[in-house]
């Protein structure tokens, strides 16, 4: 008999980002590590080998279903890994590079590691990355032990580590987040065909904790609020005429306050802002904003009703009836109106990445990377490791307004900034 | 290291400019600069966006098939009609004015573009002349009501050539419908009665004149103007 063939439910953040993958959007991330070595290719290949098999939720291919996306185990020769590519985070596409869902890259010193979001978070794609950079460095002749986030790739896969967990922690009420209807948009002239322009920015992470702390803020909070006020200011400056709240999508890893193990997509989007046409706001202000904001709308009652009300939104029986290609448009609309316009920016900070001791030297800082939006403006993405904070801009648009106001306003905050870009030609503005 | 003058933040030695606000980078005490490989590669890897000839191909391949077929059904299908013609004429005209912009890679005239775009319609009325036999109004009614055109839409293209702000294009569009509305009843009353007793064409352009005067103050004047642009977003 003919063995049964194995398939897999997208969570709720999965069947959003299937639904709306496309040429002009790319909901893929990138975690890169800059290593202290220029980066042995075979020794990498090697290690994604190994790697792969403990995690079969990033071995996924995605199949069209009549009503539904699903997953099914990959069994295509790859994933292979490739030279580094100068526009990075390019959108998925289903049917080629063998379904894969995960790229791997290298260049110079620095190995890269793609993942469509559908597959997982942040959180799960930084313990894959860890494990594969702990294998590769095993690969080189580094004995790294097991433990302290680096999985052990003798034993088998665990069925916790591939659950759902918002269907796990739906509870009985549902609860939409409240949204403002339309934000501040920051859209910007898009460049041609994949264009895609990055630029980090280092700084070190006890200046900026201090700088922080002086405003009785996390970094988090800090650099979310640094975000809204050069958003704000932007705003001011294009002279609209009716100023729009100025709104950021944060993702909030979901983890501690609810207890899984899973390396799935587990996280909601809160909304911190404020609202420039109310009058004139100091930094601090704004900052204070921002913490209060987090502070209220991360209460564990509120984002489960929150999660309940997405799980409710995938098992609701007309939804479910209605074939997935007519369905598609109906999730892209829901995210104009619910992901899109309420925001200006996505601010994301998966925190501090941290390795066993015997990684440590071989690390020199980390990177990370958001695809680009559905709308010509950019994303703003931070990790630390070590005492380098790294924050990423990154978008399709032709003006760097975005990152420089960014980054000068954290050097008119003292804090010294290293920055480098794939920008080349900007044009001249003071 | 050096550093931005205008932004504070510290550059990549190898950067001639800041990307963030593309200031040159002048560092009087730089050293030579080593030879060493840039922060970010610089490989693309896009997918090559679909060839113009690619297209055209296709799109001639269409056109061609469709004509084809027409004129073959003709052969069976009420063949003391030639109504393959009305077809064959569309394709035509879709051809010049989708296929041949994209085999042309040299700039051309905007007046040689409108020229060959009104000349297709031209075409394509006198093969519906030619199946209908209808020389007559075609010589007497569609000749001068196409020249007009081809004169109207280059004059507005001629006007419009340098990029015009947002008024003045609908200013100068909503003056140009109205002079054709008023050509094209002249030449209607011309053909059928031989004379030209003005109607429904002077109330059209009396409405466009009507709407281009307070369309010219506004862009005259200039604190207007940019309340206009403000409440518009343009």
């Amino acid at each position: 008999m003919a063995k049964k063939k194995q398939w897999y439910k997208l969570d709720n953040a999965g069947v959003l980002y299937s639904a709306l993958q496309r040429e002009e959007y790319s909901a893929v991330y990138r975690f890169s590590a800059m290593m202290t070595e220029i980066v042995a290719p075979a020794a990498l290949q090697n290690a994604v080998d190994a790697v792969m098999p403990r995690f079969p939720g990033f071995a996924m291919r995605i199949r069209r279903g009549l009503f539904w996306y699903y997953f099914e185990p990959n069994t295509a020769p790859g994933p292979f890994l490739k030279p580094d590519v100068a526009d990075p985070c390019q959108p998925v596409r289903f049917h080629e590079n063998g379904g894969w869902l995960v790229r791997f890259y290298y260049y110079q010193n620095r190995i890269s590691f793609e993942a469509f979001h559908a597959l997982a978070d942040g959180v799960g794609a930084l313990t894959f990355f860890r494990t594969l950079l702990a294998e590769y460095l095993r690969q080189t002749g580094v004995a790294v032990p097991t433990g302290e986030g680096v999985m052990d790739l003798s034993e088998p896969p665990r069925r916790e580590e591939l659950e759902d967990a918002y269907v796990r922690y739906a509870g009985p009420a549902a609860r939409r987040l409240p949204l403002v209807k339309r934000a501040y948009s920051n859209r910007g002239q898009a460049e041609p065909f994949y264009t895609f322009h990055v630029t980090m920015g280092f700084v070190p992470v006890d200046k900026l904790r201090e700088k922080a702390h002086s405003y009785q803020v996390s970094v988090t909070e800090y650099l979310a609020a640094a975000l809204l006020w050069v958003l704000a200011e932007k705003q001011r400056r294009e002279n609209y005429h009716r100023m729009r709240p100025v709104m950021l999508a944060v993702p909030v890893n979901l983890r501690p306050w609810f207890p899984s193990e899973t390396l799935r997509n587990f996280l909601v989007t809160v909304q911190p802002g404020f609202d420039p046409a109310l009058g004139k706001y100091s930094f601090g202000e704004v900052a204070a904003q921002v913490r209060h904001y987090m502070k209220l709308h991360t209460a564990p009652q509120e984002m489960q009703a929150q999660i309940t009300r997405n799980v409710r939104y995938q098992s609701n029986p007309v939804l479910q009836l209605i074939p997935q290609v007519l369905k598609n448009p109906i999730v892209a609309h829901n995210y104009r109106t619910r992901g899109v316009r309420p925001f200006s920016a996505t601010f994301t900070n998966p925190g501090a990445f941290t390795v066993p001791e015997a990684m440590r030297p071989h690390i020199r800082h980390m990177e990370v990377v958001l695809g680009q939006a559905t709308v010509p403006r950019p994303h703003v993405a931070s990790i630390s490791y070590g005492n380098i904070m790294e924050i990423t801009v990154a978008g399709t648009q032709v003006d760097a307004d975005t990152e420089r106001e960014l980054f000068r306003f954290l050097v008119q905050e003292g804090l010294p900034v290293r920055v480098e870009s794939n920008r080349t030609g900007t044009k001249r503005r003071v | 290291m050096p550093y931005c003058v205008h932004c504070g933040v510290e550059l990549d030695p190898a950067v001639k400019t800041c990307p963030l606000c593309g200031t040159a980078v002048n560092d009087p005490a730089a050293r030579p600069p080593e030879d060493r490989p840039p922060f970010f590669p610089t490989r693309r890897a896009e997918v090559a966006p679909v060839p113009r000839k690619a297209v055209s191909l296709l799109i001639t391949s269409m056109l061609a098939s469709v004509s084809v077929c027409c004129a073959l059904l003709n052969l069976v299908l009420k063949p003391q009609y030639q109504w393959y013609l009305f077809v064959v004429g569309a394709a035509a005209m879709l051809w010049v004015w989708f296929v041949l912009p994209l085999l042309v890679n040299r700039w051309v005239p905007v007046w040689v573009r409108l020229t060959v775009d009104v000349g297709a319609v031209a075409v394509y009325v006198a093969l519906i002349a030619l199946a209908m036999d209808g020389w007559g109004w075609f010589r007497g009614l569609a000749v001068p009501i196409l020249a007009l055109a081809a004169v109207v839409v280059c004059a507005l293209g001629w006007l419009l050539r340098r990029g015009h702000s947002m008024l003045t294009t609908v200013t100068l569009s909503l003056a140009a419908v109205g002079v054709f509305c008023a050509g094209i009843e002249a030449c209607g009353d011309l053909y059928f009665y031989g004379a030209w007793s003005p109607g429904w064409s002077l109330i059209m352009l009396a409405s466009c004149v009507g709407l281009c005067i307070p369309l010219l103050v506004v862009r005259r004047v200039p604190s207007l103007r940019e309340e206009v642009r403000r409440r518009f977003h343009f």
